[in-house]
């Protein structure tokens, strides 16, 4: 039996994408096994797990993963103390090699970290010679970082980043190359900015974000903890996507350089989001690590019936959709906005009565004896906190022009209003 | 014996809480007799405050090991619950049992000094506990009359399938060592000269008779009245009942005495006889459910005429009847069809048709039709000083309702004790 299923292939750095979803240089990327499998399901692409030269050992200390979330949803964040992978560049080499041959298709890439100059150009030019399609450059690996100081990544100072990314791109040649930075500086924009000046193809935006994961509440030692002792996370995973979408956004908005997106996605809709601010493909792994490399058959037909639903040709159409209508506060009009509940939908359990009660402006009415909510118009000023507590996603935030109503925002945040 | 349902994980508990909407001026609190301040214990349960979640569970319900097993939740809290509008109702009652079986009653208790005045309370029933509990913590001196064991018709009662005696005895341990000054486990004869003694009396005696069913053949061998069997087989001892088992009624114990018969002996046919059908059937659809996942069968549509037999039951005459319109609590009435009779082949009847009140004891308290004790807005009763409370006054209910009116009656003696009416 076979459906119609809209095409998704594009081309991108030169390098033919079947789909926009690519393996992050993770995990999943870690063993020739893995990424095989992975490439076997249906992903586009990998960027094979960070490797740097011989000599610099990598001692990697377990339990390294944690998480926090709630008992239903236990992987809001997902966190690491992971450091590269422990395979050396020669044998990452030989999987490039063996993976191109076995998926010309396919984009085969490679992400590296080094030192001095040396380690860098000599990394591209094993992997150029190997065949790799493209070098991810890791200038923000949250945990034993070999960037200017200890405990600083490289991607934290625009000296650094700017003269790395000039080395790196200096032997690559036309290989493409891409940038891996943190969300974690100052201003994000300075850091796109002197990479497209060195010259590099692309950043992928972003890494993992410096977290502590927790406090275990007993034994007051840090989550995850070994004998006592515990380090900071790298935080990846759902709780991330906003941070990731601002930080997009703002590369796309300010600097005219290619964007592949990383960092929280956990489902098409969430891929729309990146692209739709300026991502041109989105790289995953908290979501494979959670529910396995199977999830891109829903990654592929959601995004496809997506496309075909909004009448786009391909992904690329959506890239940088959202970006006109993203602006500074003090740039949006004021409307007169004012909350609508629809109380067919209503299920009567006080959460909006309550949370304007306590937190907003004391504009919803409660009827205790028909269980009903009702919103004291002169009161109300559409700030749409009720809505975010309901349940049932009942509420409305409109402004009214005599029979013209606009509908400011629907649905539960997370739903793509669906 | 193993229970029917095992206590919830802390790990079921935890998602089994996050279901829960936190409604506002919560139905299911309204709905629940004891006004268990239900959103506010499960959030407790989320956020890990098991001992939070306790002490608001404690504080408005005296028997919450036992409603935690036994309250019939569809009948209240869950059958209002906002979620099950969006899917089904949040497991209440298994949340409310999961936080009794995970902490300590006692920990942590404060009580005031007990100088506000003496109360005897008569009948160590749900009714007679909550009452006790309340004027202790507002600072009673408060002496338990029970001439059986305290804690009433669940421990006498419920099978401990549902209602181990492990928790039973944990609740009543509590309850007397922490509440009560003194346990006296006598039969009171004359309420007057009681009342004499203290400042107010309550009096929570429940049923403490068999309902009779008039028709011959009740004096044979293997003929039982419901409440002795359940006594027996609760203390410990087989039944000692036959091969084929005929109960009578249609209520919660009727339903629950044949399951337990069922368990005992599980090739001994166990059926329930009643004059209604499915749908009339006054025990709680879960009672329902589990006797009929132990193989108990049913003759509905089946009036008794007589206990056939000679010196010893041979069978059950009776004759078959037709439903009709509804009465006023909406099961239909039924009407035996002449010449339709037939006799059911047993050796053992076991009679479940309800309990009344014993009106000989007390002479001189004012009572209703059917025996039941006649009280004011105020649950005094025409002794001054007297109050009365649970199924003794409203007939049989359930264990939440009679807490419930014990709470409220322990209210009102604080009012009256104060007033220094004496």
């Amino acid at each position: 039996m076979t459906y119609h299923q809209h095409d998704l292939s594009y081309d991108w750095l030169g390098i033919h994408l079947e789909n926009p979803f690519i393996l992050s240089a993770a995990p999943p990327t870690d063993e020739l096994d893995m990424a095989r499998d992975g490439l076997a399901a249906g992903w586009a692409g990998v960027v094979l797990k960070t490797t740097s030269v011989e000599g610099n050992p990598v001692r990697l200390k377990y339990p390294m993963m944690s998480s926090f979330g709630t008992a239903s949803h236990k992987i809001c964040g997902l966190g690491n103390i992971d450091l590269i992978s422990q395979y050396h560049i020669n044998d990452v080499c030989d999987r490039v090699a063996a993976l191109k041959r076995e998926f010309p298709s396919k984009m085969i890439a490679a992400s590296i970290m080094g030192s001095r100059k040396e380690d860098w150009q000599s990394l591209v030019w094993q992997l150029r010679r190997a065949g790799a399609d493209l070098i991810e450059c890791s200038f923000s690996c949250p945990q034993g970082s070999m960037g200017e100081a200890p405990g600083r990544m490289l991607a934290q100072s625009v000296e650094a980043t700017e003269k790395v990314a000039r080395w790196v791109k200096e032997a690559a040649e036309n290989t493409p190359v891409l940038i891996k930075i943190t969300p974690q500086v100052t201003d994000i924009v300075e850091v796109a900015r002197v990479l497209k000046r060195a010259g590099v193809d692309g950043v992928t935006a972003s890494n993992s974000v410096p977290a502590l994961m927790g406090v275990d509440i007993e034994t007051l030692e840090p989550r995850p903890s070994i004998f006592g002792a515990g380090a900071y996370s790298g935080m990846t995973g759902m709780a991330i996507k906003p941070l990731t979408l601002r930080t997009i956004a703002e590369i796309a908005r300010n600097v005219d350089i290619i964007i592949s997106g990383n960092g929280g996605a956990y489902s098409w809709g969430d891929v729309v989001e990146l692209m739709a601010v300026g991502a041109s493909n989105v790289q995953f792994c908290t979501l494979p690590m959670h529910y396995g490399f199977g999830v891109i058959r829903d990654l592929t037909s959601g995004l496809a019936g997506y496309l075909d639903r909004k009448g786009f040709a391909g992904p690329m159409d959506i890239v940088g959709k959202a970006l006109s209508r993203i602006k500074g506060q003090e740039e949006l009009v004021a409307p007169h906005s004012r909350a609508t509940i629809d109380l067919d939908t209503c299920v009567g359990c006080g959460n909006c009565f309550r949370a304007c009660r306590d937190g907003a402006h004391r504009a919803i009415d409660w009827d205790s004896e028909k269980r009903q909510p009702s919103v004291d118009r002169d009161k109300c000023v559409g700030c749409a906190q009720c809505m975010q507590v309901c349940p049932v996603s009942a509420i409305s935030i409109r402004e009214e022009f005599g029979d013209n109503v606009h509908t400011f925002a629907y649905g539960i945040p997370g739903e793509h209003g669906r | 014996m193993d229970e029917f349902e095992k206590t919830l994980t802390g790990q079921q508990a935890a998602i089994e809480a996050e279901r829960c909407l936190y409604c506002h001026e919560a139905p299911c609190q309204n709905a629940c007799p004891a006004h268990v301040p239900i959103p506010e214990f499960i959030l407790s349960i989320r956020t890990g405050n098991l001992h939070g979640a306790r002490v608001l569970l404690q504080s408005a319900h005296p028997l919450i090991e036992t409603c935690g097993r036994i309250c019939p939740e569809e009948g209240f809290c869950q059958s209002v619950c906002t979620r099950a509008k969006i899917d089904k109702p949040v497991c209440i009652r298994e949340l409310h049992r999961f936080v009794t079986d995970a902490t300590d009653p006692a920990d942590g208790l404060v009580l005031p000094p007990a100088v506000s005045g003496t109360v005897a309370v008569v009948g160590g029933g749900p009714a007679g506990l909550a009452c006790m509990r309340e004027l202790r913590c507002l600072g009673f001196t408060c002496d338990l009359f029970e001439q059986r064991s305290v804690g009433g018709v669940p421990g006498q009662e419920v099978s401990q399938m549902r209602y181990p005696r492990t928790a039973e005895e944990r609740e009543t341990r509590h309850l007397t060592s922490l509440f009560a000054s003194h346990v006296y486990a006598e039969r009171v004869t004359d309420i007057a000269s009681l009342r004499g003694r203290y400042d107010a009396v309550f009096v929570a005696t429940g049923l403490a008779l068999e309902v009779e069913l008039r028709i011959d053949g009740t004096e044979l061998a293997g003929v039982w009245h419901a409440r002795d069997l359940l006594r027996k087989m609760k203390s410990g001892s087989l039944s000692g009942t036959g091969r084929r088992v005929g109960v009578i009624g249609g209520g919660n114990v009727a339903v629950e005495i044949a399951s337990m018969l069922r368990e005992e002996d599980q090739t001994r046919d166990v059926i329930i006889v009643y004059r209604r059908g499915i749908k009339e059937l006054r025990a709680f659809r879960k009672e329902i459910d589990e006797a009929t996942a132990l193989g108990v069968t049913y003759q509905f549509l089946a009036v008794p005429d007589r206990i056939v037999g000679e010196g010893c039951v041979h069978g059950l005459e009776v004759t078959q009847a037709r439903l009709c319109e509804e009465d006023e609590s909406g099961r239909c009435r039924f009407e035996p069809l002449p010449g339709s009779h037939f006799t059911i082949p047993l050796d053992t009847v076991v009679i479940a048709v309800g309990q009344r009140a014993d009106d000989g004891v007390f002479p001189g308290l004012g009572r209703r039709s059917g025996g039941f004790i006649d009280v004011g807005e105020d649950m005094q009763t025409n002794i001054a000083g007297i109050f009365a409370g649970g199924d003794a006054v409203h007939g049989a209910q359930t264990v939440v309702e009679a807490v419930a009116d014990g709470k409220k009656a322990a209210e009102f003696i604080a009012a009256y004790v104060a007033g220094g009416r004496r």
